[in-house]
């Protein structure tokens, strides 16, 4: 696939010289595009403790996904996985004043949907079958047993969208584009991208800003309709 | 929503916003469409990444928001019915430690009242002479009451000074001042 090649060949930057001074290495945690967030993580766990509901609904929104491909690792059935996904967020709102930060939320919230997928299969008398470790709660490239059980329909809409996105990101701009890549493929905070693009953090931030909304704009029938 | 909003979104997706911006964006009066724009990002991020969300996505928010309003609901309305059914025995124990407290108060609030500066006929007799004598503090008056009266009200006075001075600070000072409703004085 075209996005598989440009991660493994890098993104389709053009870089100025480097600047003088040690440029920072990057954290082993950022350089993985897929790394989990921290900072915001816990902003909205802050306030889903005071109540704030909404701030729940963009955590759900943000790891309903991930979870239920986890939980697809021990379970077969689409509507169970559903269910079970459901059970782990609700337990995780209950017992979220017991997060005490000392791990990301998103490998917290792990362990729940993890229990709770065994918990499920251990009350009707089957045995967990896969096994899925802490470690992978940061990878990811989950490929769970969900993308199996979609309908061809699915899989065919999936790679539809995935042509437009390719589509949508090779027609922004280069400025918006060599940050965008910098941020989603490589994973780097918005002062690295500063860095390395010789600009101001806010002008980072808002290219890719306007490169997400682009690519939104341009994938928005597709997105609403999947 | 604005630009500067989404922008702030957009930064919320990187973990780039501060605490003032995230609280900028949830108190914006129109969450769904919050919701909506964070929802379509994370799924281009989902399909960046490879992510498996499945023929039309996986979207439990509403299911998750129902089942907490659910359970927030049914604790709601257990604890009312719990307030109701202890509702009258609660007022019946407001009741008695009120007279309890009634009781108490006027067993020793009447012992000093009667004490200091009390008139002659409610001095008891047999205590008034030695008392006078003596200096001491007269004994509370019983006036005018046989010996079978003073030994009712006396063991009275003694069951309530009892039961005050269970738990009650100063209760053992008004048990102390009832045995002297024996006569015997100090």
């Amino acid at each position: 696939m075209i996005m598989s090649e440009r991660r493994q060949s890098g993104p389709a930057v053009q870089l100025k010289e480097a600047p003088a001074g040690p440029i920072m290495k990057p954290d082993a945690e950022q350089t993985r595009p897929n790394a989990p967030d921290g900072q915001t993580d816990l902003q909205l766990v802050r306030k889903a403790r005071q109540g704030d509901r909404s701030a729940f609904d963009l955590l759900v929104l943000k790891y309903q996904s991930r979870v239920a491909s986890i939980i697809s690792r021990y379970i077969y059935d689409s509507q169970e996985v559903m269910d079970l996904t459901q059970e782990t967020f609700v337990k995780a709102y209950r017992a979220i004043e017991r997060f005490r930060g000392d791990s990301a939320f998103y490998t917290w919230l792990y362990r729940i949907a993890v229990n709770t997928a065994k918990n499920f299969l251990e009350a009707r008398g089957r045995r967990p079958q896969g096994v899925a470790d802490v470690a992978d709660a940061e990878s990811y490239e989950d490929g769970g047993r969900l993308r199996e059980v979609a309908s061809p329909e699915g899989f065919l809409q999936r790679d539809q969208l995935r042509e437009a996105l390719e589509k949508a990101i090779g027609a922004l701009p280069e400025e918006l584009r060599s940050a965008f890549l910098l941020r989603e493929y490589e994973g780097l905070s918005y002062e690295d991208i500063a860095r390395i693009l010789e600009c101001p953090i806010g002008t980072v931030r808002s290219r890719i800003f306007r490169a997400r909304d682009a690519i939104d704009r341009q994938l928005g029938p597709m997105l609403d309709n999947s | 929503m604005d630009d500067r909003l989404r922008e702030t979104l957009s930064a919320m997706m990187d973990d780039q916003a501060d605490e003032l911006a995230v609280r900028r964006v949830l108190s914006h009066p129109d969450q769904q469409a919050v919701r909506e724009q964070w929802q379509r990002w994370q799924r281009i991020r989902d399909v960046i990444h490879e992510a498996p969300h499945g023929d039309a996505g996986v979207d439990v928010r509403a299911a998750v928001r129902d089942s907490l309003d659910r359970a927030a609901d049914a604790e709601v309305a257990q604890r009312r019915t719990i307030r109701r059914r202890h509702a009258p025995w609660r007022w019946s124990a407001v009741a008695m430690i009120a007279l309890g407290v009634a009781v108490g108060f006027g067993a020793g609030s009447g012992w000093e009242v009667m004490s200091e500066g009390s008139p002659d006929h409610l001095v008891p007799v047999q205590a008034q002479a030695p008392a006078a004598a003596s200096g001491t503090v007269p004994e509370v008056a019983i006036q005018g009451l046989n010996e079978r009266q003073r030994e009712q009200i006396s063991r009275y006075l003694l069951e309530h000074a009892q039961y005050n001075s269970i738990g009650a600070g100063h209760g053992a000072l008004g048990y102390a001042r009832v045995t002297s409703v024996s006569g015997q004085g100090y």
